[in-house]
């Protein structure tokens, strides 16, 4: 639909970034269509489907949606590369290609100049192999921008800051009780075990608490009904008319003029000819939930339960949201000791599948998008909630991610946390 | 008395849009300026109007602060926690694919306006017209089809623009209604300037919900001015009549429909089977709208008196007015262009107030003498020489206008000689003859209008005899004599006055006449 458009402005992040003399721009990395899909692959222009690759295991796809930017930073072309997570569209690609993803808290930066998805969602994020520079990159970005009504004000931003007593301090560290399913790789959870096993072990400040989000396991149905929501509302301006591709027989129907029933026409034939599959998919799915029949049913009740998610993270960390009014703020400062500091839980269920393999199903029409969509299990929860999210590698090249999760606006001591972690070579796997 | 009354009463109900005159559009920094520019199409349009990719709302509080006005001044509920919704309806002037509405939490509703038998011209008594909700939303782009090129041509210089869709109740049981309430709501949006409130540029467009009796509503779109909406509810009124005369209501008048106008008839437009699913949804990056409630204390304060408090003020002492003059200074009508009702309200308040303070308090009934000179005299004239009031203002202000109006009220220019002497101003106003400050003195004895204060009885004597025998109609005299035709005195009194220009008072011509007939 956008193959042959150039956007007239710059993103901030543009703007900020090709302002620093020591960064130099080299270009634009490749994603599945309007960021939607979890492979790599969604491209309805079928150009090249082997043009991403997994660098690690080249008969791999490299994971999506920022398929492009993982790829290049796991196969060292570029320091760090600029992705968007949804869902997990940072995190997932970063742990296939074995490599960083970080998504910060939702709002931290700017989304202007950013294709919407799901505006209530989507967050930049910083993919790179070095946590250094994750954290440099993400300093410069992390700016309040007026063009972007979701942009975090800055009386939010004074109150997230560094802790200086960080190094010296226990951490508490908290294992949702909802997570251990079973549809995983093996592989998950034995690294994951090993891996809590060594932290137990080797790092005396830390401490280990199983907690508990009952609405962790809702959270793939709340996404699933908000998300495409708002990808049906954001792809309605793809018609055609001002700028994007455009179907002759669209063209024609126009001539005929005024009445509604052509109107609608319109531009029927360029939406469907140059929308993917994977796209049209979710925006079916989502103008279903919309419709005034189950708007109240499912729109509206995916709009609870996310807030109801949302409560309980409040409740487990020991730093208070700092969203939240004043008064609130105070009140959870009292009782400041309980709670944990950050969360563990893997990145992905499995591991990249084969190009081939897919291809073959999709070819004998096996496809299954909603195992695509289980995948998310483990991300998406911290994209309802805005949280501050980084996926590392459990280890080299298994292409197993571990997620570590902050309080809402601690991005800050969250990347400290977890270079913590990855200097500390008794911690991860070490293969 | 009920059953036929009832069965065939007409309902309506309003649903008006409103263009807000804010200086830039609702959510982006392009000029709010759809009619000026309509020469040149899709010059006013942000990155955000034309809704490509990666742009995002920015809500102009402007807006925000003109439907507030609005909503106070129609006696609204103001929701402190409004937010913006997406209405979904693919249109090639639509271009995000969606209307910024507020469905679900609008910034007012409840609220009302009180039609009067007085002001509004009514053959009711007063008729309160209930308000549902205030919207603040995005008006759409403009579709101009082409018929040589064979093209759709869209323009978004309108995309974007602020409109507030206001809903009333079906409150309205006649036309006449109806067309008050459109006058009272265009005079309301002026007086607080919010719009420019002209029906013709579609500044205000209006839809009419028609029903009769319990039968189900009609929605007339398309109506773009005020003859049209009521020829429409008239046509459509008695259509349904029809139906239901006919018995064939079950059938025709079952579901709610859409019709539109053209001009002589109502034709369908959607019905239930074609009614689009709008698939609201809460906007996702626009927070609420969070207001202080103090701000409706403040906006309150800022907003002009009501118009119907500021007539009745003008209809009582000291004004005195008659409620035509008390309308014509309250009330904006947006068309004369020489002059609006705020210029005239403030030439005749200013005047009234130099004037009062130079008259003694038992005279003050003798200040109506302001509103005839200003509003009859004055006005017309502006109007006859084309001349715009804020021209005289430098030349003629209220203090000299009161100079003039003291030559009156003392007896040194007569009503006749006056009307000569401001005309002859005004018109020199206009072909920029005067240098510097009008000499009142000098220019009547220049128009040789100054009423003598020793008249030549001999002399005046003899005028009045010639006129009599020049007019040759014994019968008309005979008629005067003996008291059939008493005003035919003052026919005689006007030829006299006519001949010496006003230079001598009606009463001295009266009596000298009344002398020579011999008349008690």
């Amino acid at each position: 639909m956008l193959s042959n458009y150039k956007s007239p402005f710059n993103a901030t992040i543009y703007e900020i970034l090709s302002k620093q003399t020591n960064l130099k721009y080299i270009g634009k990395t490749r994603l599945d269509e309007f960021a939607m899909g979890s492979m790599g692959i969604n491209d309805p222009l079928k150009l090249n489907l082997n043009d991403v690759l997994n660098p690690l295991f080249p008969d791999c796809v490299p994971g999506g949606s920022s398929s492009g930017a993982a790829a290049s930073v796991s196969s060292n072309m570029v320091d760090f590369a600029i992705g968007t997570d949804t869902g997990g569209s940072i995190r997932l690609p970063a742990a296939w290609c074995s490599t960083m993803g970080f998504k910060p808290s939702y709002g931290k930066i700017s989304r202007y100049g950013v294709i919407d998805m799901a505006q209530s969602l989507d967050t930049v994020g910083i993919l790179s192999n070095d946590i250094n520079i994750i954290k440099y990159i993400f300093r410069l970005l992390d700016k309040y921008d007026p063009k972007d009504t979701t942009s975090l004000p800055e009386k939010f931003r004074s109150k997230s800051g560094q802790d200086p007593k960080m190094n010296t301090r226990e951490w508490k560290i908290g294992i949702p009780k909802e997570i251990f399913i079973d549809l995983c790789d093996p592989e998950v959870w034995s690294h994951f075990k090993i891996i809590l096993a060594n932290l137990f072990k080797s790092v005396p400040q830390v401490s280990l608490y199983p907690v508990s989000i009952p609405s962790w396991k809702l959270s793939l149905p709340i996404y699933y009904t908000l998300c495409p929501s708002e990808v049906a509302s954001n792809m309605a301006r793809y018609d055609g008319i001002r700028y994007g591709s455009r179907e002759s027989d669209d063209f024609e129907t126009q001539n005929q003029g005024g009445d509604t029933e052509n109107d609608i026409i319109l531009f029927a034939s360029s939406r469907s000819k140059h929308l993917g599959k994977e796209v049209k998919r979710r925006i079916v799915l989502g103008n279903y939930t919309l419709s005034s029949d189950s708007y109240k049913n499912n729109y509206m009740k995916a709009q609870k339960l996310r807030m109801r998610l949302i409560d309980e993270f409040n409740t487990i960390f020991r730093l208070p949201n700092i969203l939240l009014s004043n008064q609130e703020y105070e009140n959870d400062e009292k009782d400041e000791k309980d709670g944990v500091d950050f969360l563990l839980v893997p990145t992905n269920l499995t591991k990249p599948p084969k190009l081939v393999d897919i291809l073959n199903n999709k070819n004998q029409g096996k496809e299954n998008p909603i195992m695509d969509y289980i995948n998310d299990f483990f991300t998406v929860p911290m994209s309802l909630a805005g949280l501050p999210t980084i996926s590392i590698p459990m280890c080299k090249k298994s292409s197993l991610g571990l997620q570590i999760v902050g309080q809402y606006g601690d991005d800050y001591n969250l990347l400290d946390f977890s270079k913590h972690i990855i200097i500390n070579s008794d911690v991860l796997i070490t293969i | 008395m009920t059953s036929i009354a009832n069965e065939y009463q007409l309902k309506c109900g309003l649903e008006i849009h409103t263009q807000l005159n804010t200086e830039k559009k609702l959510f982006s920094l392009a000029k709010n300026d759809p009619f000026g520019s309509i020469s040149s199409p899709n010059h006013h349009v942000s990155y955000f109007d034309a809704a490509l990719p990666g742009t995002r709302p920015i809500l102009n509080y402007e807006c925000v602060l003109k439907a507030l006005k609005l909503a106070i001044s129609l006696n609204c509920d103001v929701n402190l926690n409004s937010h913006f919704d997406r209405k979904h309806y693919f249109y090639g002037d639509q271009p995000q694919g969606y209307q910024l509405t507020q469905h679900y939490s609008p910034i007012a509703s409840n609220g009302y306006l009180n039609l009067h038998s007085d002001i509004d011209n009514l053959d009711t008594p007063t008729k309160k017209i209930n308000i549902i909700q205030l919207q603040l939303e995005q008006d759409t782009g403009m579709s101009h089809y082409d018929n040589y090129e064979k093209k759709t041509m869209i323009d978004l210089n309108r995309s974007n623009v602020p409109l507030i869709e206001l809903v009333t109740e079906p409150n309205f049981d006649s036309v006449p209604q109806v067309i008050a309430f459109l006058k009272k709501y265009q005079n309301l949006v002026r007086r607080i300037n919010v719009s420019t409130g002209n029906l013709e540029t579609g500044a205000i467009r209006v839809d009419v919900n028609v029903s009769v009796g319990d039968y189900p509503r009609v929605e007339l779109k398309n109506l773009s001015n005020t003859s049209s909406i009521s020829n429409a509810i008239k046509y459509e009124y008695d259509r349904q009549i029809n139906i239901i005369k006919q018995g064939k209501a079950a059938e025709l008048l079952r579901y709610e429909e859409t019709r539109g106008w053209n001009g002589y008839e109502t034709i369908k437009l959607r019905s239930k089977e074609t009614t689009i699913d709008y698939r609201y949804m809460p906007d996702p990056e626009l927070g609420c709208i969070r207001l202080d409630y103090s701000i409706i204390k403040d906006i309150k304060k800022s907003l002009p008196i009501s118009t119907d408090d500021e007539i009745r003020i003008f209809l009582n002492e000291p004004y005195n007015l008659s409620l035509k003059n008390a309308k014509l200074l309250c009330i904006q009508n947006g068309k004369n262009e020489y002059y609006t009702n705020g210029e005239v309200k403030k030439y005749y308040l200013d005047s009234f107030n130099l004037f009062r303070e130079v008259i003694p308090p038992s005279f003050e009934r003798d200040c109506k003498i302001i509103a005839n000179w200003v509003i009859n005299e004055l006005l017309g004239d502006l109007n006859k020489l084309e001349l715009p009031l804020k021209n005289i203002q430098e030349l003629f202000p209220p203090t000299k206008f009161i100079e003039f109006i003291k030559l009156l009220q003392n007896g040194k220019v007569s009503n006749t000689g006056g009307k000569r002497l401001l005309f002859y101003i005004l018109e020199n106003i206009q072909t920029k003859q005067f240098k510097g400050n009008i000499d009142l003195q000098y220019l009547i004895q220049k128009l040789n209008i100054e009423i003598k204060s020793s008249v030549d009885g001999e002399e005046l004597l003899k005028q009045c005899q010639s006129i009599i025998d020049n007019i040759n109609n014994p019968k008309l005299i005979e008629n005067i004599k003996s008291g059939k035709k008493k005003n035919s005195l003052n026919y005689l009194v006007g030829i006299a006055m006519r001949q010496t220009r006003g230079r001598v008072k009606p009463t001295e011509y009266q009596r000298i006449f009344k002398n020579i007939l011999m008349i008690k």
